[in-house]
């Protein structure tokens, strides 16, 4: 390959990062801006920083309840769904039975329904049963798509390990619960690890169901922005600060789950 | 082991698969099945929140009738089609280009690739929030620039001028997950077999015969398998429209879940609302079916594993 | 066409030295083979002589012309690959076709070089298969017509054979010597079946941790093996091999005693061919005192695993010369003229 091409190559992928990361530089840069600067009419891009905005905003206007409540939503979802998900994955990569492949479509349609769709029956369900403002109803509805995501890719691990190991379990004297449990599980440890902070990311990522299921005191820091974007002026320091704790966890997450996205992501259809 | 255990211990042995599946399958049906249900009968009533008199009486088709006439619905859902093809087109050829380029840059691939996914993980509404504040009209940094490019007019902004406003937002779309159908690509390259390359080599085939006949046929799986789910997602597109335009200016962005979120939560119509929703569902319903048999017809994975990527040097 | 590797090493990026200065070269229209074990860099060998390796150092030559910079593309070589390598999408025919297609043979000459290859390789009813309907020998034989059908000067075969059933690697084998013989390809074949290469090659490469060994025909190669390790590779059962000492013109090996008149003394490696070791009975007066320890009767070859103290040796013979059992007492000669000696040292061979 000729050196220029290589330089080309290069220049382009150098171009396709600079937009790919822009864009976020740019909001973690406001959160730190001066009202002044963040509001200039050319765009400013050294100044001096001020750290007010975060406390502002999470101690003053008391944004802090937010972070805890996406943390609390978040970890009850995923862990209600790896519990009740995991073993069902388990019988998938394992068993045959009729109408398995239909039910395995069953779990994918329940990933992908709309939120729009379920969240209004949801919402009123959830009105007449007295849930509403509640964490539990976000961390049910929540759940409703991190649960297929568990069985989807814990499924993939499962099959991963050779059915030899279940034998072998077995014959060494643990009954099917017991290989499930003391061999089975060790072993898909990173599956599961990986599985678990792909539903951490969807479930504090979520924007409606938790906008739509919640009033004011569950409310989950994604929701948490649009209410400090008004039509009579946006404190830009501020909703950036949100938006730059909202999200920050989330890409450092990445970094650390980066090999498995793409199987969680592609239903397992694609390895990574 | 007395004997009650040793027996509750067979059993559950014997049943286990079914006890494993059942409390998935059944948290399931009440989470999902249970609204959707609730969504189906809300249907055909005429509940709504706004109008004195309407607590949900039974109306049979009424509402899918008025639907079929809305033009509002039919606008927002041909509307949220053209976005679907646009976006899902353009992902498409920018990511395919973007993975053949890492593909093919040797060093320094991992860390490449983890700076491009930020923009695919962070919130989505977030990312609303950002585009928001890039294309602010008085001091959006975006907006200076184009100015400055001679792109946009003094008085102009992006998110209030109708023509460049649904441009716009296929535009961010783009840019939120591109990197998506990058990562599902180059992990479909960098898992191809390397001996089908070395046989077309041995044959005498070019670069780019290669390219055309061993890599892009072996890759058509997981093409399909990218398309069809962005295509999903990007019909359900909701969170960031709605935070940088809420469906405006007017109804120039209201995408078929944002026509949906109004009907139930302004006009609170929700009789009408759960049609829509409805709607959605369908669609949505069967795009999951061409998926499923496009991606999983046949028993088993698309992927062939394979231990390190092609390397055919010209 | 004489082809040359000329001082060829390849060390890959983690250190691993899989070729040390090689050098080899045969002539037109023979079947070399490249023997060795797992590691010994055969196929490196063959892979730097299609292109898709680079050298670390030294070059190839075909007729003198120095052709290591050159792509495969234009090298005139064809492969066939150990997992064949067909392409899955399409038919026998069009993989059959494909490297006339991408060298732009008109469509007539194509269809007529492909039927004539696949009526060679009599596989002319399964050219509208796909290789996923084929069995394991008919995707074999696709590769092998693929790989000859646009009559390259030389074709390269990495253990084509090596997943295929006894049977039929057996069939094959046979088949691929009358290719040879019809066609007149330079044929370079890579195997660590030493069986394969004997019956297969006009000359064998014997490698070993990247080196070459010995490089000659079989016959050769059989009967006067140029280090131990080639003498214990060739020959199945193997070489019997024993170390031991010569003191006054006798060779001593445990309670094992051979007259070596004109043996300087010193340690010393001393082999025979099991087929060489004569069967006697235990009380003739030349003979040697042996224990049987197990018997292999694989009609029509009986085989004789013996022992005397800490030796170990194999016998073998045709058909029923004796009827002793595990622990019998046998007696065995070795005739001098059938025995080899190697230095203790290098195991390199002695005159």
């Amino acid at each position: 390959m000729s050196r220029a091409w290589r330089a080309a190559m290069l220049a382009a992928l150098l171009a396709v990062l600079v937009v790919a990361l822009t864009p976020y530089v740019w909001i973690i840069l406001t959160s730190f801006k001066s009202r002044l600067d963040a509001l200039a009419d050319h765009p400013v891009w050294l100044f001096t920083p001020t750290f007010a905005h975060y406390p502002k905003v999470f101690i003053d206007k008391q944004y802090l309840p937010l972070v805890w409540n996406s943390a609390l939503v978040a970890s009850s979802s995923t862990v209600l769904s790896l519990v009740v998900g995991a073993p069902a994955a388990y019988v998938f990569a394992r068993n045959d039975f009729a109408g398995k492949e239909d039910l395995f479509f069953f779990f994918l349609t329940t990933r992908m329904a709309p939120p729009i769709s379920v969240v209004v029956p949801m919402f009123l369900l959830f009105t007449a049963v007295g849930l509403t403002d509640r964490p539990a109803a976000v961390i049910i509805a929540h759940t409703s798509f991190n649960l297929s995501l568990v069985v989807w890719m814990m499924r993939g691990f499962f099959a991963d390990i050779p059915r030899e190991i279940d034998e072998a379990a077995l014959m060494d004297g643990h009954g099917r619960l017991g290989a499930f449990a003391r061999v089975l599980l060790p072993l898909a440890a990173p599956g599961l690890a990986a599985t678990a902070i792909l539903c951490f990311i969807l479930s504090w990522n979520e924007f409606l169901y938790a906008f739509i299921l919640v009033a004011f005191e569950s409310r989950t820091l994604t929701v948490g922005i649009p209410g400090l974007v008004t039509p009579h002026g946006t404190l830009w320091g501020q909703v950036a600060a949100v938006a730059v704790v909202a999200t920050l966890p989330i890409v450092i997450f990445t970094m650390a789950v980066q090999r498995h996205l793409v199987r969680g992501l592609t239903f397992g259809a694609v390895k990574g | 082991m007395r004997a009650g255990g040793a027996r509750l211990g067979a059993f559950v042995d014997r049943q286990l698969s079914v006890l494993f599946v059942a409390p998935a399958f059944v948290v399931l049906l009440i989470i999902l099945v249970g609204p959707f249900g609730y969504m189906m009968w809300t249907a055909f009533t005429d509940l709504s929140f706004a109008l004195p008199g309407h607590d949900g009486n039974f109306v049979g088709f009424a509402n899918f009738r008025r639907l079929m006439h809305d033009s509002f619905f039919w606008d927002s859902f041909f509307l949220t089609l053209r976005f679907v093809v646009a976006a899902v087109s353009i992902e498409f050829l920018l990511g395919f280009a973007v993975a053949l380029l890492i593909y093919h840059q040797v060093t320094r691939r991992r860390l490449v690739l983890t700076a491009l996914l930020v923009p695919m993980m962070l919130a989505p509404v977030a990312v609303g929030l950002i585009w928001k504040l890039l294309l602010q009209g008085d001091f959006g940094m975006l907006t200076y620039y184009l100015r400055a490019a001679g792109l946009l007019g003094t008085d102009q902004a992006v998110l209030s001028d109708a023509p460049l406003v649904f441009p716009a937002i296929i535009a961010i779309d783009v840019w939120e997950w591109t990197p998506f159908v990058v990562l599902v690509l180059l992990a479909g390259l960098m898992s191809l077999p390397r001996e089908p390359f070395e046989a077309a080599v041995m044959d005498g085939a070019n670069r780019y015969q290669v390219f055309r006949d061993v890599t892009l046929p072996l890759l058509r799986p997981i093409v399909a398998l990218v398309v069809l789910l962005r295509s999903i997602d990007a019909f359900k597109e909701f969170d960031k429209v709605f935070i940088l335009t809420g469906g405006g200016p007017g109804t120039t962005t209201e995408l078929l879940s944002i026509y949906t979120y109004r009907m139930n939560f302004k006009d609170w119509d929700l009789g009408y609302g759960a049609a829509c929703a409805f709607m959605v569902y369908l669609v949505v319903l069967i795009l999951c079916a061409v998926f499923h048999k496009a991606v999983f017809w046949q028993e088993g994975r698309v992927s062939a594993p394979a231990p390190e990527p092609v390397a055919v040097t010209a | 066409m004489a082809v040359a590797f000329r001082g060829v090493s390849k060390v890959f990026v983690d250190g691993t030295v899989a070729l040390d200065t090689l050098d080899l070269g045969f002539e037109t229209g023979e079947f070399v083979v490249l023997l060795g074990p797992s590691g010994s860099g055969k196929t490196t060998a063959c892979r730097i002589l299609a292109g898709l390796e680079t050298p670390s150092a030294g070059v190839i030559e075909v007729d003198g012309r120095d052709i290591t910079g050159l792509p495969p593309r234009e090298r005139g070589m064809s492969m066939v690959f150990q997992n064949y390598a067909l392409y899955a999408h399409r038919t026998a025919y069009q993989n059959i076709a494909y490297p006339l297609r991408v060298r732009g043979a008109p469509k007539a000459d194509i269809d007529r070089m492909v039927r004539a290859m696949a009526e060679m390789l009599r596989i002319g009813d399964l050219l509208d298969r796909r290789p996923r309907q084929l069995s394991g020998g008919e995707a074999q034989r696709v590769a092998v017509a693929r790989a000859l059908v646009w009559r390259p000067d030389i074709c390269l075969m990495d253990e084509p054979l090596s997943n295929l059933d006894a049977l039929l690697r057996l069939n094959t084998r046979t088949e691929l010597k009358r290719l040879h013989r019809e066609l007149n390809t330079t044929f370079v074949f890579v195997t660590h079946d030493q069986e394969e290469a004997m019956s297969l090659g006009t000359r064998i490469a014997v490698l070993r941790d990247g080196r070459l060994v010995q490089f000659d025909t079989p016959g050769r190669i059989y009967r006067e093996p140029a280090t131990r390790f080639v003498a214990e590779f060739i020959g199945r059962p193997a070489m019997n091999t024993i170390d031991g000492v010569v003191a006054d013109g006798v060779f001593h090996a445990g309670a094992l005693a051979v007259p070596v008149p004109g043996r300087p003394p010193g340690p010393l490696v001393l082999g025979i061919r099991p087929e060489d070791v004569v069967v006697t009975g235990a009380d003739e007066a030349a003979a040697i005192a042996v224990t049987v320890d197990v018997v292999e009767r694989i009609e029509p070859d009986l085989l004789l695993f013996v022992r005397t103290g800490e030796v170990a040796l194999v016998a073998r013979s045709l058909g029923k010369t004796t009827d002793a059992g595990p622990g019998d007492a046998i007696g065995l000669a070795l005739p001098p003229p059938a025995l080899h000696f190697f230095d203790a040292a290098t195991g390199v061979r002695l005159p």
